[in-house]
């Protein structure tokens, strides 16, 4: 055996030693893969499933023991293509049994004798083969079954078309014709019910739709004129005489496709308003599959060239079968025509015997494979395979971070590029406890991102979050999409989700950006009144049952106006610019700062026992010199009380306290209370 | 010192292994591998931290070499200890006289290994 033909043979064991071992006595006829844990094993095999012939398997390993690799593979279908052979020191009947029932084919126990492990493997490794074999062979049967049947209808039809002087290609016609209307017409209605498999017999059976020709006379089948009355009721009969062979095949005529031919035999020249031969049945009681021959044999008719007529264009033909000058059909069947009659075109060009035959016996056989063995074969597995190669080509060229995740084991794999722009490998198990990973990605927002996915339903399977992720050092924002994975059945599961990862963070930065500028006074950075006052708000009606102590202080700058008057306006807005400097260096970031406009400010403080100290600490540091000029502030403090939840209450009394400041001459803070109230009312607007 | 010989010095059964693996090569080379392998250490470490999951995993590997290789008084000693281990979650003095059974079962087998391969 030349060393690129060899079959690989998976080896599971945490045991160096072990591994080689066996490698050792196996190497010359096979090639061998090791995996040192369960883990190891079963992310192998979810990248090369396809490639391992067999499976030696230890129990007892760290990480993932053997019993739970078998569990894994039965769920995820690989224990019916990967014999595994357990290997293990453990000799209890108990370990044994279970491994068998979990889908082990075998059990060599140690010490390892090296004509024992060579033989075991080897006869194993046959059986297996054999049994591949074998469904290739079922598969070939039922391929050749199909084949002599479809063989034996096409020889009888063309034995009537021959004698018919018609083209060989009649019968391919209307049987294309037939499906194809058929697909058409299921497409547009449920109405009569035809699953795939009856829409195949149907069309075989189209095929036989003019076998009672055999028992018109040459003469009168041949006739290159019209028919005499007498000759016409001969014509007509072959309807009658084909139902009358079908009837009278005594062995077969209860087969399905002995009955729809002999549906389509009896009533294809039924007419849809009952004037049609031989039974003048009307509407739907002439049977669908009936229907659908009478109207594919009439199209092929008129497009095909007769000796009493040249063919007739598609697009013609269609004209006068849909204009009611062939004949009476079901409406519906006159729609599907039109629907079809572009694809016709193109598909009645390309047939041609051998075609037709191979085309309809492989779908044939991939029907029934999908019928009556739920294991995929061979066959599947490679356009399975064909079909993940193209997606992953896809996800590459285009430049995305695209992602899988695998439930069971836990695992993420991303595309070529998208490991790359994160900097990490393209394959991460257990990301939820993968420290580099959970650097990149935070734990949390991955927990509630999987949480969101697993909890998403069936119909509603796509989730979309926004995450800061930490990419190559740079904290950046990016959008996730998961599209959720349900299986099909009733009661689906989870197994999975696909989806991709987008950059957004200059979207996001921009939006950011605009919001706070929005917010935020332009001159010194501080809030602006109205991103204060809605801040203020949300904190005031959140407060009500928490025993939390707020104050709102407002004040303005004494003799503001004299400093742009004498130092000119450039000097006034250095002082607003020094004051919102002094406030934001002596409030806490969950303080809030705004100015009102003009030279008004506001804030907004939580406080513990008393309050008293922080704004006598605030007010000293406000009140510095600044070059010149003596800064001065007038401050009012209004603290809420429980009954206070509006801003503009509190910022009323607030507003009252100062009025009180600046009537006793200025440069001072005093508190709100309650004998001030109608002071503003009464003494300020005179 | 012939693999015989060496397989002598260990208690152990050199016909069995030479009846399985069929050369003394591939004995020998695999005997060197004993020297490589780290489930000793392991199960050591192990049970100093008492981590006993652990310990019962390298006490298993242990005996599966020993069974591979037949070694048999080691195989004897590290049994014993596995199944002392099999399922247990505390760690207890009682496991001392066992370690020390594979221990001076173990060195010896070393020491006989490394005579042979010339280590």
């Amino acid at each position: 055996m030349k060393s690129k033909e060899k079959k690989k043979i998976l080896v599971v064991d945490d045991s160096e030693l072990n591994r080689s071992l066996l490698c050792d006595m196996l190497e010359d006829n096979f090639e061998i893969i090791e995996a040192e844990n369960g883990m190891q094993a079963v992310e192998i095999l979810h990248e090369r499933e396809l490639e391992i012939s067999l499976m030696l398997l230890d129990i007892v390993m760290p990480v993932m023991d053997g019993f739970e690799v078998l569990a894994t593979m039965n769920k995820q279908g690989w224990i019916k293509s990967i014999p595994v052979i357990m290997i293990s020191a453990e000799t209890g009947g108990a370990y044994i049994d279970r491994a068998y029932d979990l889908g082990a084919i075998d059990y060599i126990s140690r010490p390892f004798d090296e004509r024992t492990v060579k033989h075991r493997v080897a006869s194993n490794f046959l059986l297996t083969i054999k049994q591949k074999e074998m469904s290739e062979m079922l598969s070939n049967q039922i391929y050749e079954k199909e084949k002599d049947n479809s063989l034996m209808i096409e020889i009888l039809s063309h034995i009537v078309e021959f004698r018919n002087g018609e083209s060989g290609l009649h019968v391919l016609h209307v049987q294309a014709i037939t499906e194809m209307l058929l697909k058409e017409l299921a497409r547009k209605t449920d109405k009569y019910a035809i699953s795939t498999k009856e829409m195949r017999l149907i069309s075989n059976a189209a095929a036989l739709h003019d076998i009672g020709k055999i028992s018109v006379p040459n003469e009168i089948l041949n006739k290159p004129g019209r028919f005499t009355p007498e000759e016409f009721e001969i014509m007509k009969n072959h309807t009658v005489e084909g139902a009358k062979m079908l009837e009278n095949m005594t062995l077969r005529k209860d087969e399905a496709l002995v009955k729809a031919a002999y549906q389509i035999c009896r009533w294809h020249h039924e007419r849809y308003d009952g004037k049609g031969y031989p039974d003048g049945l009307k509407g739907d009681e002439i049977p669908i599959a009936a229907q659908v021959v009478a109207i594919a044999d009439v199209y092929d008719a008129l497009t095909s060239k007769r000796v009493y007529k040249p063919p007739f264009e598609p697009d013609a033909a269609v004209k006068m079968i849909i204009n009611g000058e062939c004949g009476a059909f079901n409406p519906l069947l006159l729609e599907c025509l039109n629907d079809i009659s572009e694809k016709l075109k193109h598909e009645l060009n390309v047939i041609s015997f051998g075609d037709a035959t191979e085309s309809s016996i492989q779908d044939t056989v991939k029907q029934m494979l999908k019928d009556d063995a739920p294991d995929a074969s061979d066959r599947s597995i490679r356009l399975l395979e064909k079909e993940r190669l193209k997606f992953k080509y896809l996800a590459d060229i285009s430049r995305e971070i695209t992602f899988e995740y695998n439930s069971l084991p836990e695992m993420i794999k991303l595309s070529e590029w998208g490991a790359e722009s994160l900097g990490t490998p393209i394959k991460i198990v257990n990301p939820l406890e993968d420290g580099e990973w959970t650097k990149i990605f935070p734990k949390d927002d991955l927990a509630l991102f999987l949480h969101k996915l697993k909890t998403s339903k069936p119909e509603a399977p796509i989730v979309i979050e926004r995450f800061q992720l930490n990419v190559h050092g740079e904290k950046k924002w990016y959008k996730v999409i998961g599209k959720a994975m349900w299986s099909d059945g009733e009661t689906p599961e989870f197994e999975g989700a696909i989806g991709k990862i987008v950059d957004v963070n200059d979207e996001t930065e921009a939006m950011e950006f605009l919001e706070q500028k929005a917010e935020t006074d332009s001159r010194t950075g501080l809030l602006n009144h109205n991103a204060a006052k809605s801040r203020i708000s949300r904190i005031l009606a959140n407060s009500k049952d928490k025993d939390k102590n707020y104050a709102l202080v407002i004040f303005d700058l004494d003799n503001f106006k004299k400093a742009n008057d004498v130092y000119g306006h450039l000097f006034g807005d250095e002082v607003l610019e020094v004051t919102a400097a002094r406030i934001k260096e002596n409030v806490r970031s969950t303080d809030i700062a705004a100015r009102l406009g003009g030279d008004e400010f506001i804030l907004f403080m939580e406080y513990k026992n008393t309050v008293k100290p922080l704004i006598d600490r605030i007010f000293k540091r406000l009140t510095v010199k600044y070059k010149d000029f003596d800064v001065g502030v007038s401050m009012g403090v209004a603290c809420a009380g429980r009954e206070d939840t509006e801003y503009d209450a509190l910022l009323y009394k607030a507003d009252t306290a100062m009025y009180v400041v600046k009537r006793d001459g200025k440069n001072s803070y005093a508190f709100y209370d309650d004998s001030m109230k109608n002071l503003l009312k009464n003494e300020k607007r005179q | 010192m012939t693999v015989k010989e060496c397989y002598e010095k260990m208690g152990a059964d050199y016909d069995e292994v030479f009846a399985r693996l069929r050369t003394d090569e591939r004995i020998t080379k695999f005997l060197g591998k004993v020297l490589a392998d780290g489930s000793y250490d392991l199960l050591c470490s192990s049970l100093k931290e008492k981590n006993m999951p652990e310990a019962f995993r390298a006490a298993h590997t242990l005996k599966g070499v020993c069974m591979n290789l037949s070694l048999n008084k080691l195989y004897v000693s590290s049994e014993k200890l596995t199944e002392a281990l099999r399922g247990r979650e505390d760690y207890g003095d009682d496991l001392l006289p066992l370690l020390d059974g594979v221990k001076s079962d173990y060195e010896a087998a070393m020491s006989a290994i490394k005579e042979l391969v010339g280590a």
